[in-house]
């Protein structure tokens, strides 16, 4: 049914809030694509037999539903159960018994699903409890894991559509625009443009077409905020483009998902489904007299393609490279039409700030970075998943706080940011606030929110190796510094890290990066040199013994070092022996064990194994 | 009447006048100030690939700040003010020119261009692979500019290159041999025999002219250019020696049947 | 009015100095090659002047397929943008009367230009007046 008003808008939202406040107690089971991984479709299943079977459903008004992401995914499948906030992981089709039986019918807890937290070892009850989950401040995220993508209604009844409601019946485009811009939003997909001002351009750029595009290409790899928003919380991203469309006037837009992505694709243009036939998209939303609609374009899943002139060229059916932006996009974009392109997480933020007001999303953060920052944080961290932050936390609180430490405990050693491009910053940096004005300044970039945890068992040349691996491989080839130029550093840091390493290639690699800084036609190679560059900022020193003394004192680069077993440490446990996959290791039970030195391949299995750190890296 | 506007810029410290539209390259060009170009064709769309145009730009209302922006594609602007040759751009097209001779190094446009720059042997690693190709994407250009689309670049860095669809000989391929004649390198090969020309795989029937058999150019061409052009096929089938001989030889015959107002002035032009 | 480039057979000698002319003026030396004015001796005094005529309905302008050629409004020359020309030679085969040549040494395609409005070289230095610019 359509909703012709903001007014009928209203008595929707009414009515199923209302239906749902009958629901007294509502499980909620995430269907994030980590979780359809590991089995949620499986544990729905499950519960919803075993639900119906005890007759549950009528007796306890019990709702039970599929979310998007909760953001924790390595403790996987998890569900939740409402309003007493009980948190479960790792749930098997087997354990729904006990859930029913136990805490549907009889209010107990079932121990042994509970989260046990790393750090203080005891068990965790609650949701709101987790550290992981306590620090956090969620936008973008805020109905991810509390309502069903799939139902429109879901979304009314968190206040859904409000926004927009309030943008065509109260406010004028430009006042719109005036919002943005107080809040202070900039984008999230990486370069930290204001987005107020980006609309203001395009608003002013006279033309007679205009369009609002979306970016949803998330090409970082470990990367999956976008992802969980645009399955998790399709409406929120709607919502943002139609008031987008109308502050600038804009009719048509496109969101561009990559083809990686099936899950997204498919509950976007559900969402789209649903907004159309509710009037909140398509011709007269909201009886306004404003159309706006939106397709969705599909990805080849090339990172460049991500960046927004390769993008439009791309959604325009032309082969994805970009091109040169003296004139902006926002002038000459999508068919060489004004355009605003913003990422995903920029325009869940933009419902958000229209329905609540700009003060308050202004008061979040610090100064220059307003608002909040859902980050990726991966790599040897206790607690992996997607977390959503206060601009201006320190990496600190991020990384041991919510993150709960290194795992193993073992040292940290740096922390990668921003994304493949973006850069490494050591331990002396943990104290840095994380916002886009800190994070630049100190060689790295706040990108799309990738943050990958290294101990002391990264090497750092190894590091920044491997990111311009990626980098090669994504150069979409058509300039020559970022073609030639990145292959080239790469092929210097492989010396560097099998042993070939020269004098002066240190130089070489900082002239020849300040030319790929300089003159690469666009960010992918502006920011290919990062890797390298912040490394050897940092830590300078790992690349000269690796030059000079051919060493790689953290373990990695295999031409570089000898395992040794300590004589001290080694307590002739015997797990390394087991360990290592070419049957070098000899030693006697409780005896220290030796390593032969001729026949060992460097993996690092018995490294890793080992309880006392008794594998020594020489 | 549209009046175009005027812009005024700097260039090397000298003020010229500029159409609005026009990039610095086009400026510089036209006042004979040298800037050294590879991908760069007046005839094609600029792309900025080769990055050897390269020029510093500065405003005095941007605080200060100047940068390197490619002079074939950067539209002019009131006020700009342009250097096209410091220590800073010297060097970045020697790097540009040290890159491609590691790409190219058997190159002589490369080898020509690079010891400019005073790089004669490359300081990076050598190419494994043999090419000419600098992936300046003329060559793609001039197809499509012929209105054939046949060639396009495939893959993503290192590893891009001018291809044949599939390894296919290119389906649209009219066998015209434009890119292999803008190509700044030399790098796109064909063979003509009286018979046939060899290019891209494919092996075109050549057309050859009704009066001396001399071959003109291949048959699928000949079809393309009637078409694209309307005129009729006969227009392509006489090579310009021979048109030229025909011209001649219909003056000669005139002269000999006495024809009317030979003697008399002919007006050649409109 | 436009001015026209006449020729008057009767008058001309062949001795040539047209194409000399044409071609110190163009290319800035005396190769005969390169004018873009040809003579013709048929014998017994039949002379004959051949170049461009600027054709209304011109082939070459019609195949170029770079918008290289294009008439010149102010002489109605049709004039080579040099810059443009790819050198594929296309105009030089459907130019009917073979007018139309190219360079040598990098394929750009040449024809006369009527020395851009200013009195034709050929025509200043025709010592019979067998060529006049009026
Ligand atoms: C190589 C490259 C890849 C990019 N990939 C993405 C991406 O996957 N998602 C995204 O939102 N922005 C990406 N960007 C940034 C976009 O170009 C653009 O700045 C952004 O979508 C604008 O939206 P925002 O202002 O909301 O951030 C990429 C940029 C570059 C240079
Ligand atoms: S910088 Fe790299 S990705 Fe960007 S246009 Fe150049 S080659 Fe392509
Ligand atoms: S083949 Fe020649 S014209 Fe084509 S891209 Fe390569 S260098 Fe340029
Ligand atoms: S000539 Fe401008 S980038 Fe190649």
């Amino acid at each position: 049914m359509r909703i012709k008003s903001a007014k009928s808008l209203e008595s929707v939202t009414k009515k199923v809030r209302g239906e749902r406040e009958k629901i007294e107690t509502e499980v909620l089971v995430c269907a994030g694509t980590g979780c359809l991984a590991n089995g949620s479709l499986g544990v729905t299943e499950a519960l919803d037999r075993a639900i119906h079977a005890n007759g549950l459903d009528v007796k306890l008004s019990l709702g039970l539903k599929t979310t998007g992401c909760h953001g924790f995914c390595e403790q996987g499948p998890l569900v939740v159960i409402q309003p007493k906030g009980i948190f479960y992981r790792g749930v098997k089709p087997k354990d729904v018994d006990d859930i029913v039986e136990k805490t549907l019918k009889n209010g107990e807890i079932v121990e042994r699903l509970l989260y046990r937290d790393p750090n203080t070892k005891k068990r965790v009850e609650q949701y709101v409890e987790i550290p992981f989950y306590s620090k956090q401040q969620r936008i973008a995220l805020r109905n991810i894991g509390k309502i069903d993508p799939s139902n429109i209604d879901d979304y009314f009844a968190v206040g859904g559509y409000a926004g927009l409601a309030k943008a065509l019946t109260k406010m004028t485009p430009e006042e719109v625009i005036d919002a943005v811009t107080k809040s202070g939003l900039r984008g999230r997909g990486g370069g930290g443009f204001p987005t107020g001002r980006k609309w203001k351009t395009c608003a002013s750029a006279p033309a007679d077409t205009r369009y609002v595009l979306c970016n949803a290409d998330e090409g970082d790899p470990g990367a999956f905020m976008d992802r969980s928003i645009c399955e998790g919380d399709p409406h929120a991203v709607i919502e943002g483009m139609v008031i987008g469309a109308w502050a600038v006037g804009a009719h048509e837009g496109y969101i561009y998902v990559r083809e990686e992505y099936p899950l997204a694709v498919k509950h976007l243009q559900r969402a789209i489904e649903q907004a159309r036939e509710r009037g909140l998209l398509g011709d007269d939303i909201l009886g306004s007299g404003f159309s706006y609609d939106i397709h969705i374009a599909r990805g080849g899943g090339a990172f460049v393609c991500g960046e927004s002139s390769a993008l439009m060229k791309s959604v325009a059916g032309e082969i994805g490279e970009p091109r040169a932006k003296y004139v902006h996009s926002v002038i000459r974009g999508l068919h060489d039409k004004p355009t605003v392109l913003n990422n995903v997480e920029t325009w869940a933020d933009v419902s958000w700030i229209i329905a609540e007001g700009a003060e308050k999303y202004a008061a979040l953060g610090t100064e220059k970075s307003t608002g909040t920052k859902v980050f990726s944080l991966v790599g040897k961290v206790k607690n992996t998943g997607l977390v959503e932050v206060p601009m201006g936390i320190t990496l600190r609180e991020i990384i041991f706080g919510i993150g709960g430490g290194i795992i193993g405990n073992r040292p940290f050693k740096a922390v990668q940011t921003g994304g493949p491009s973006g850069g490494c910053l050591p331990e002396s940096k943990l104290d840095l606030t994380v916002d886009f004005d800190s994070l630049t300044e100190a060689g790295s970039m706040m990108g799309s929110g990738g943050m990958i945890v290294m101990d002391d068992h990264t090497c750092m040349v190894d590091t920044a190796r491997y990111f311009l691996k990626f980098l090669v491989d994504e150069s979409c080839g058509k300039c020559v510094p970022c073609r030639e130029g990145v292959h080239q550093l790469h092929q210097m840091l492989e010396a560097i890290c099998r042993g070939d390493g020269r004098p002066g290639d240190i130089e070489k690699i900082e002239s020849l990066s300040d030319v790929i800084v300089e003159a690469s036609l666009c960010a992918l190679g502006k920011s290919a040199p990062n890797p390298v560059l912040s490394t050897l900022r940092y830590f300078r020193a790992e690349y000269e013994t690796h030059i000079n003394e051919k060493k790689c004192a953290a373990g990695v680069c295999r031409n570089l070092f000898t395992f040794r077993i300590s004589e001290e440490k080694c307590t002739g446990c015997g797990l390394c022996l087991k360990a290592c996959p070419v049957d070098c290791i000899t030693g006697e039970k409780k005896q220290v064990h030796t390593i032969d030195e001729e026949k060992c391949t460097r993996c690092g299995a018995c490294r890793n194994v080992c309880n006392f750190d008794a594998v020594e890296v020489i | 009447m549209t009046t175009e506007k005027t812009i005024s810029l700097e260039i090397n410290g000298r003020f010229f006048q500029a159409r609005e539209g026009m990039t610095i390259l086009d400026v510089a060009k036209r006042e004979g100030i040298p800037i050294p170009t590879l991908c760069y064709h007046e005839a094609l769309e600029s792309v900025g690939n080769c990055r050897l145009c390269m020029v510093e730009i500065t405003h005095p209302d941007w605080k200060g700040w100047k940068g390197l922006v490619t002079s074939c594609l950067y539209p002019v602007e009131e006020g700009l003010q342009v250097t096209t040759d410091n220590k800073t751009i010297w060097n970045t097209r020697r790097t540009i020119l040290d890159l491609l001779l590691a790409r190219c190094p058997d190159s002589d446009v490369i080898q020509k261009l690079a010891a400019e720059y005073g790089v004669t042997v490359t300081s990076y690693r050598k190419n494994d692979v043999e090419t000419k190709c600098i992936l300046c994407g003329l060559c793609v250009r001039v197809c499509a500019a012929k209105g054939a689309n046949a060639i396009s670049s495939a893959g993503r860095g290192i590893e891009k290159m001018i291809a044949r669809p599939f390894d296919q000989p290119p389906p649209d391929c009219i066998g015209c041999a434009s890119c292999a004649h803008i190509c700044p390198t030399g790098a796109i090969e064909y063979e003509d025999t009286p018979e046939v020309r060899k290019i891209w795989g494919h092996s075109f029937k050549m057309v050859k002219c009704e009066s001396c058999g001399r071959p003109i150019m291949p048959e699928k061409q000949l079809e393309f250019e009637a078409e694209k052009s309307g005129l009729d096929p006969a227009y392509f089938k006489t090579c310009s020696v021979c048109s030229q001989r025909k011209s001649i030889d219909t003056i000669r015959s005139a002269f000999d049947m006495k024809a009317v107002g030979l003697g008399e002035p002919v007006e050649v032009a409109r | 009015m436009q001015k026209t480039l006449t020729i008057t057979p009767s008058r001309c000698t062949s001795c040539r100095t047209c194409e000399l002319a044409c071609s110190f003026k163009h290319a800035g030396k005396g190769g005969l090659g390169i004018a873009r004015i040809r003579t013709f001796m048929f014998g017994e005094g039949k002379n004959q002047i051949l170049t461009c005529f600027q054709c209304d309905e011109a082939a070459c302008v019609k195949v170029c397929p770079v918008e290289a050629l294009s008439r010149n409004e102010s002489t109605g020359a049709i004039e080579v943008n040099e810059a443009r020309c790819i050198g594929c030679g296309l105009c030089s085969i459907a130019c009917p009367f073979g007018h139309m040549n190219h360079d040598g040494t990098n394929g750009i395609a040449v024809k006369c230009d009527l020395c851009g409005g200013d009195e034709p070289a050929c025509a200043a230095f025709c010592p019979s007046r067998a060529l006049e610019y009026r």
